[in-house]
């Protein structure tokens, strides 16, 4: 498993998942309404708290997406980035679990007129795309973790 | 949360509470230089609240939630009227008397062909979806309302300055948004409903409705 810890391919995930970031950040960041009424249709918060949400997360997302292009406090942009991907999964099965068919809002929070069925379908696609980016995130843990496991032994 | 062992969480907390209050920063900053459009309220303002003008004592929470009200039976809050193919000699619609105001409930869903008759009459169309959907088309003479834009309680409260007049407040409205499961028009009736407005009707099927009933749609900022 040697091959999973090389710094080769640890740093192509960390950029990667830095760019998914700043471009799911984007969106958001440019129509904050649209992505509050999207907060808002999730229907687990607080009504207070919906516009908050809505303009200061992209920029989280954005941050931290970037301090991962670019290298910088690189243990902690990838622990809130897991944090927010798994607040996001668990959000999405909430809704999936309800039958409540919401537009993601993930990487696009202009309404797009889908269906219930193809929300569904976009929400199931949503939960195993985060899952797949967690995944990026413990490959990150587990190279950081091998790198200082031989940095200590040598 | 799994970090590292051998994080350092001094360091991990020290980190991130700079980048979130970066973030809070970023994001205030962005806001007040936002398109009046684009902006949103820092503090959420709860719809069910109205938007309390100056001169106006707020409802007390109304009686239905925000949510969408399922469709009664025939008879009680939904006015249904038969298919407009009746209309031209046996019209077995009812008088326009029906749109009484209601002071006991926030709204009432109407379909399109009293949508349709209530805009022959000339009676006020608020559109609550995005101003920049309202720009692409809307129903000719409706203004935009949008509940998602921070400029919404002042929109609110130009319109109660015009309708100050408690018989004026009796006046139906009309409110639509995008139809399906659009909760927009809902939450813009409930915010009026709170401020004394008396006679709101939501088109239950919205803008794609009047679309696909060939009605007439203006397009641009006017309305």
């Amino acid at each position: 498993m040697k091959w999973l810890a090389h710094p080769w391919l640890a740093i192509r995930v960390q950029i990667a998942l830095g760019v998914i970031f700043v471009a799911a950040a984007l969106p958001k960041i440019v129509d904050p309404p649209s992505f509050a009424h999207m907060i808002y249709n999730y229907k687990l918060i607080p009504w207070a708290l919906v516009n908050p949400m809505a303009l200061v997360m992209p920029w989280i997302e954005l941050l931290c997406g970037l301090a991962l292009i670019f290298g910088i406090w690189k243990e902690t942009s990838r622990t809130i980035i897991a944090a927010l991907l798994a607040i996001f999964i668990i959000a999405i099965s909430i809704n999936l679990g309800r039958g409540n068919a919401i537009d993601c809002g993930c990487f696009d929070v202009s309404a797009a007129g889908k269906t219930t069925a193809e929300r569904i379908a976009d929400m199931r696609w949503a939960i195993l795309r985060d899952l797949g980016m967690l995944l990026m995130v413990a490959q990150l843990w587990y190279a950081a973790m091998q790198e200082r496991a031989t940095g200590s032994s040598a | 949360m799994a970090v590292s062992p051998s994080m350092n969480w001094r360091r991990f907390f020290l980190e991130a509470a700079t980048l979130i209050a970066a973030a809070i920063l970023c994001a205030l900053v962005a806001n007040a230089f936002a398109s009046r459009e684009r902006k949103l309220a820092v503090v959420s303002h709860g719809v069910a609240a109205g938007a309390s003008p100056a001169a106006v004592q707020p409802r007390a929470a109304a009686p239905t939630p925000v949510t969408r009200v399922p469709l009664p039976p025939p008879t009680a809050t939904t006015v249904n009227r038969p298919p407009a193919t009746k209309k031209p000699t046996t019209d077995n619609r009812q008088p326009t008397t029906q749109f009484n105001p209601h002071p006991d409930k926030p709204y009432i869903e109407i379909h399109g062909d009293d949508v349709h008759d209530l805009h022959t009459k000339g009676v006020l169309f608020l559109d609550a979806r995005r101003t920049s959907v309202y720009e692409q088309g809307h129903i000719p003479g409706a203004r935009p309302f949008s509940v998602w834009e921070s400029d919404v309680d002042e929109k609110v409260n130009k319109l109660y300055a015009e309708r100050s007049d408690p018989k004026d407040q009796n006046l139906p409205i009309v409110i639509y948004c995008s139809g399906g499961d659009c909760e927009d028009s809902h939450m813009l009736a409930q915010k009026l409903w709170g401020i004394q407005f008396n006679n709101i009707y939501v088109y239950k099927d919205g803008f794609p409705d009047w679309q696909k009933r060939g009605l007439p749609i203006h397009t641009g900022a006017n309305p």
